[in-house]
């Protein structure tokens, strides 16, 4: 049953003279939870820019399913099954809650553009089933009610669940969610547990995910990636994780 | 069956307003049936650069390119080849509207390529730049008249001109209305929102703004041939910067990504010049300044009033109505004032020279009053309607 | 090869000259476009209208000083100075600067907090206002040209010349030599015409003549080669001027931008936007500092394109200088202000190499073959950096 799902191998990037992640090797089995962790700055978001296409390593492999995929186009790699969300939100605020989950949906059309220009009867019924897809999906999020609203218009942590619908809709075998819960108040946080936890239990999906409220990751993962100044400092089960002597030095001041 | 029922009387519809147009302008002075035949080639201009512009975000400042573009073409091979085929001049001229799409549509594919790696004022200028350089080509290359233009009369009055002009659009509007109404629009406008999170989302963002350039230019194209048999004459200086900025002010003042606005737009802002242009007082100088700066109070006024007078519908709506007022009165005070300098009131000018002015002038206030264009991101429809009377009910009661 | 072998190459240093001369006025404008660009982000489709009416500023002020086209009628002449020119150029530098306050005050403040596109769609009517209510009010058919008379260093003498490569002495020698047979046979050619009686040539004066045309043409061919050989260059001394101003006024520009507080204030600006307010600096007065330089710059490059490159005015001036200035800010690098100067100095010599290789119907779009070029290959420009978004 453990089948590696992505393997990174020494990935590498810089920056002109900053080295944003150096020589990052870990590896998710299908169905882990699993968390990365690091202070601000240590170069979790370019990980994930790294494995969604949006840089391409310097250096190191980054092997998804058996290929690697490091500075493939983005679309690509989305449609190879890695979808994530973004640290800083990134929806389509002219759309509706709905229509942004239809984006992610999209990928999975079949009827051709001239279909959809004459307005034939297929392309209206894909359009019709899509909807219903995303619709059942903003159900799973919590989300069904404000289907209509603007995304623009949301407040702050419904856009963060949004952004995970609109991932989800993509059907990947992947999840990467970057800073999931941040701004969220301690009620929304545990939904946000449970909901990742679904997507793992009910849905299959493999999550990796970037969080830095230490009792949410500690909670929810069951290994642990540390990163610091873009290296890695430890790796493991959150237990062990908790008493590394060199994440307390990185994360000193902070409550680990 | 409601479906089909709903696409016959859609069909039943557009030809009926095209009949009707016809009718009417025929029968009305004949001037006007060729102002009737370039607001349908405005139209479809304004439609087809929305597309790119408004809902693909793409922003492309050189439409007038590949109008250009498919009226040379058009005009040339049908100049070369009419006289030894077989089709009558109507056929014919649905042949040279796909003639002149497949060339613009080409031009197409080569603009949308820098998009691929271009943003926002770069991909403008880039597209400005295309636009200039087709046209500097066209005025050095002799066998297409060169400077001094090109003689597109391949038979005698093109016939059911107004009819071909007024279906391409009403066909531009169907293509993109269509494209919004199925799943199949949302990419395009994922694009122009964030185009980041959409390849996050396997939107192919290369294929979705190529496309959109290569549709938006065949209409253009098409449009582009019309214009070149209807006017039967065509010259580099037909498609000048300017008519590029004329149809994106269309665009933008309809509101960007509304093909209802850019329909109502491109309608009244060809309309406008238009009715100035046949306008034949002479106006003494002074009053023009007094009426330019005026406006210029009106619109202060007006801005004012939009951010810092937030009382009840009823007083703000009387507080523009002061500042109409007082931009009318400012007018007549300085126009006497003015007059009392001599070469401002020994001037006297054409309105129809003030056109471009009067132009531009609206474009200037719009975006300063409303720079979201005047239908923003909405489309009309009978929902959309009703919910905004409603909401504005809502407001007064 | 064949386009090489039609090639004078003797010109071409004259050519590179001209070039350096036009380029030094596009960069002037040029800086204008890169420093709004660099604190607003906002390609300022008017500045090319404030370089036009910065020439007819030039032109009024010319009028004033007694330069009238009425006055000068039937080869009049007035004399000029120096002081003329100068305060031509102030002038016109401070009309623009004004001008190019109030456009941004009226016109581009308000749009400061709406999407960028409609910005740009403000500048555009802005650009078009400017242009045909220039229509309507500023005198153009038939199209005014500041008189070539405010220029007291006309003279063909006050021309600057230079020899880069003599022709061979002994060809020389030769030319000389022939040059003073020909005029040696003509005088006795038109001696002995003289002497003919009147409406009948003799047969002496037939001889004379042809054999003072083949001197003469031999001696023209042998002219014509020492020309071909030798290489110069020369340079109205007015062109010179222009270009020592512009140099002067980049100069100036330079001290304010990195010595001054002002200076300071507009690069952290232009760094970035919000911080520099946040961190308290005025910003509105930075960026009125940037259009009244800018324009100002434009003001003086219209002055001098006005004056000594003679050209006709028109409302729609602005409009192709205006365009090639705005490339040339591009391809140095947009908001990059040496990269200004750079850019708008190369635009000018490939334009005169474009005129210089046969393709002068072509070269108003070389701008854009360059400026696409540029963005496609190094989109950041020549001396500009691109940034990658951070994701
Ligand atoms: N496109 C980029 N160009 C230059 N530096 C970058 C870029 N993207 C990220 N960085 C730098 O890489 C480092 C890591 O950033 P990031 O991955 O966002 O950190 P975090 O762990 O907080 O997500 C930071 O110093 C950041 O400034
Ligand atoms: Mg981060």
């Amino acid at each position: 049953m453990n089948e590696t799902v992505l393997t990174l191998t020494n990935a590498t990037i810089r920056f002109g003279g900053l080295v944003a992640v150096n020589n990052v090797s870990f590896s998710l089995q299908k169905g882990d939870l699993f968390g990365l962790i690091g202070p601000n700055g240590a170069g979790k978001t370019t990980c994930f820019n790294l494995i969604t296409g949006v840089y391409r390593p310097t250096s190191g492999v980054i092997d998804f399913k058996g290929q690697n995929i490091g500075g493939l186009p983005p679309a690509k790699i989305a449609t190879l099954g890695i979808c994530r969300t973004f640290q800083n939100i990134r929806l389509f605020p002219a759309l509706s809650v709905l229509e942004n989950v239809v984006v992610g949906a999209f990928l999975r059309h079949t009827t051709s553009l001239a279909s959809a220009l004459c307005y034939l009867p297929p392309s209206i019924k894909e359009t019709r089933a899509l909807r219903q897809e995303a619709f059942e999906l903003l159900e799973v999020m919590d989300l069904s009610d404000v289907a209509s609203v603007r995304s623009a218009d949301l407040p702050y942590g419904k856009q963060r669940r949004l952004e995970i619908a609109r991932a989800m809709a993509t059907q990947p075998e992947l999840i990467l969610l970057d800073e999931p819960a941040a701004g969220m108040n301690q009620k929304e946080k545990e939904d946000l547990q449970s909901t990742v936890r679904r997507i793992r239990d009910d849905f299959g999906k493999t999550v990796l995910l970037i969080e830095h409220d230490m009792r949410f990751v500690m909670g929810l993962c069951e290994r642990i990636f540390v990163l610091d100044h873009g290296e890695e400092i430890a790796q493991g089960p959150p237990e062990a994780i908790r008493n590394d002597p060199k994440v307390i030095e990185a994360y000193l001041g902070e409550a680990v | 069956m409601k479906f089909w029922g709903v696409r016959l009387l859609s069909f039943v519809l557009a030809f009926g307003f095209v009949y009707g147009l016809d009718v009417v302008t025929q029968t009305a002075f004949p001037n006007l049936y060729r102002l009737a035949v370039l607001a349908g080639l405005y139209v479809t201009l304004a439609v087809s650069l929305n597309l790119i512009n408004g809902i693909t975000g793409q922003f492309s400042i050189g439409h007038a390119a590949f109008y250009m573009i498919g009226a040379y073409a058009a005009g040339f091979v049908s100049q070369h080849m009419y006289a030894s085929q077989p089709l009558g001049p109507v056929l014919w001229l649905v042949v040279m509207m796909a003639v002149g799409a497949v060339f613009a549509a080409i031009a197409g594919i080569v603009v949308g390529l820098p998009s691929l790696r271009l943003r926002g004022d770069y991909l403008a200028i880039v597209t400005l730049g295309f636009g200039e350089i087709m046209r500097i080509v066209v005025q050095n290359v002799d066998p297409l008249g060169g400077a001094y233009g090109l003689n597109v009369k391949p038979f005698g009055e093109p016939p059911k001109i107004l009819w071909l002009v007024w279906l391409l659009a009403v066909l531009c509007i169907a293509v993109c209305r269509n494209l919004l109404k199925t799943s199949h629009g949302l990419p395009f406008i994922a694009v122009r929102e964030d185009e980041v999170a959409s390849a996050a989302m396997g939107v192919k963002t290369s294929s979705v703004k190529v496309t959109a350039f290569v549709i938006g230019s065949a209409f253009a194209g098409a449009a582009g041939a019309l214009l070149a048999h209807s006017e039967t004459f065509i010259s580099p200086d037909t498609f000048k910067m300017d008519v590029s900025f004329i149809i994106l002010t269309m665009v933008v003042l309809g509101g960007t990504g509304s093909i209802t606005g850019s329909i109502m737009a491109a309608v009244a802002l060809f309309a406008i010049p238009e009715w100035l242009r046949t306008m034949q007082v002479m106006i003494p100088g002074s009053s023009i300044v007094a009426g330019i700066l005026a406006v210029g109070i009106m619109v202060s006024g007006f801005r004012w009033v939009q951010n810092n007078y937030h009382e009840s519908v009823s007083k703000r709506i009387g507080a523009y109505l002061a500042c109409v007022v007082g931009a009318a009165v400012a007018a007549v005070v300085l126009s006497f004032v003015l007059a009392f300098i001599p070469q401002l009131a020994q001037q006297r000018l054409d309105v129809a020279m003030l056109r471009m002015v009067i132009f531009s002038m609206v474009l200037i206030i719009l975006m300063l009053l409303r720079p979201q264009g005047v239908f923003a991101h909405h489309e009309f429809s009978w929902d959309w309607l009703s919910k905004v009377l409603r909401a504005r009910k809502g407001v007064t009661a | 090869m064949n386009l090489v072998a039609g090639l004078d190459f003797s010109i071409l240093p004259q050519q590179l000259a001209n070039g350096l001369l036009l380029g030094a006025i596009y960069a002037l404008i040029a800086l204008g476009y890169t420093m709004v660009y660099g604190v607003l982000r906002l390609i300022n489709f008017a500045h090319g209208e404030v370089f036009m009416l910065g020439s007819y500023a030039a032109l009024f002020t010319s009028w004033a000083l007694g330069f009238t086209p009425e006055a000068l009628k039937n080869g009049a002449e007035k004399p000029s100075s120096w002081m003329v020119l100068a305060l031509m150029l102030v002038v016109s530098m401070v009309v623009c600067g004004l001008i190019g306050v109030v456009i941004e005050r009226l016109a581009y403040r308000p749009m400061r907090n709406q999407p960028r596109i409609a910005s740009l769609i403000t500048a555009i009517g802005v650009s078009l206002f400017l242009q045909y209510a220039g229509g309507l009010f500023l005198p153009q058919s038939p199209p005014p040209a500041i008189s070539e008379q405010v220029n007291p260093y006309r003279k063909d003498s006050d021309n600057v010349r230079l020899t880069l490569k003599d022709a061979p002495a002994a060809l020389k020698a030769q030319a000389k030599l022939l040059d003073a047979e020909a005029g040696k046979a003509e005088a006795a050619y038109r001696a002995s015409e003289q002497q003919d009686p009147p409406g009948h040539t003799t047969a002496a004066t037939e001889d004379l003549r042809q054999k003072y045309q083949t001197l003469e043409r031999s001696a023209q061919k042998v002219e014509g080669e020492v020309n071909g050989q030798s290489v110069k260059l020369n340079i109205p001394f007015g062109q010179l001027i222009m270009l020592i101003t512009t140099i002067v006024l980049m100069l100036i520009l330079r001290h304010i931008v990195m010595y001054t507080r002002t200076g300071r204030a507009m690069r952290a600006v232009s760094h970035d936007f919000d911080s520099a307010s946040l961190m308290g600096i005025d910003v509105n007065n930075v960026v009125t500092v940037t259009f009244l330089i800018g324009s100002a710059l434009a003001g003086a490059g219209a002055m001098m394109y006005a004056t000594f490159l003679r050209t006709n005015l028109t409302p729609f001036l602005g409009v192709t200088p205006g365009v090639k200035a705005f490339v040339a800010a591009v391809l140095g690098g947009i908001g990059n202000i040496p990269g200004a100067a750079l850019g708008g100095i190369l635009m000018g010599v490939v334009e005169t190499l474009v005129i210089w290789l046969g393709f002068s119907g072509y070269k108003d779009a070389v701008a854009f073959v360059v400026l696409i070029a540029v963005l496609l290959f190094r989109p950041g420009g020549l001396l500009g950096s691109s940034k990658v978004e951070k994701v």
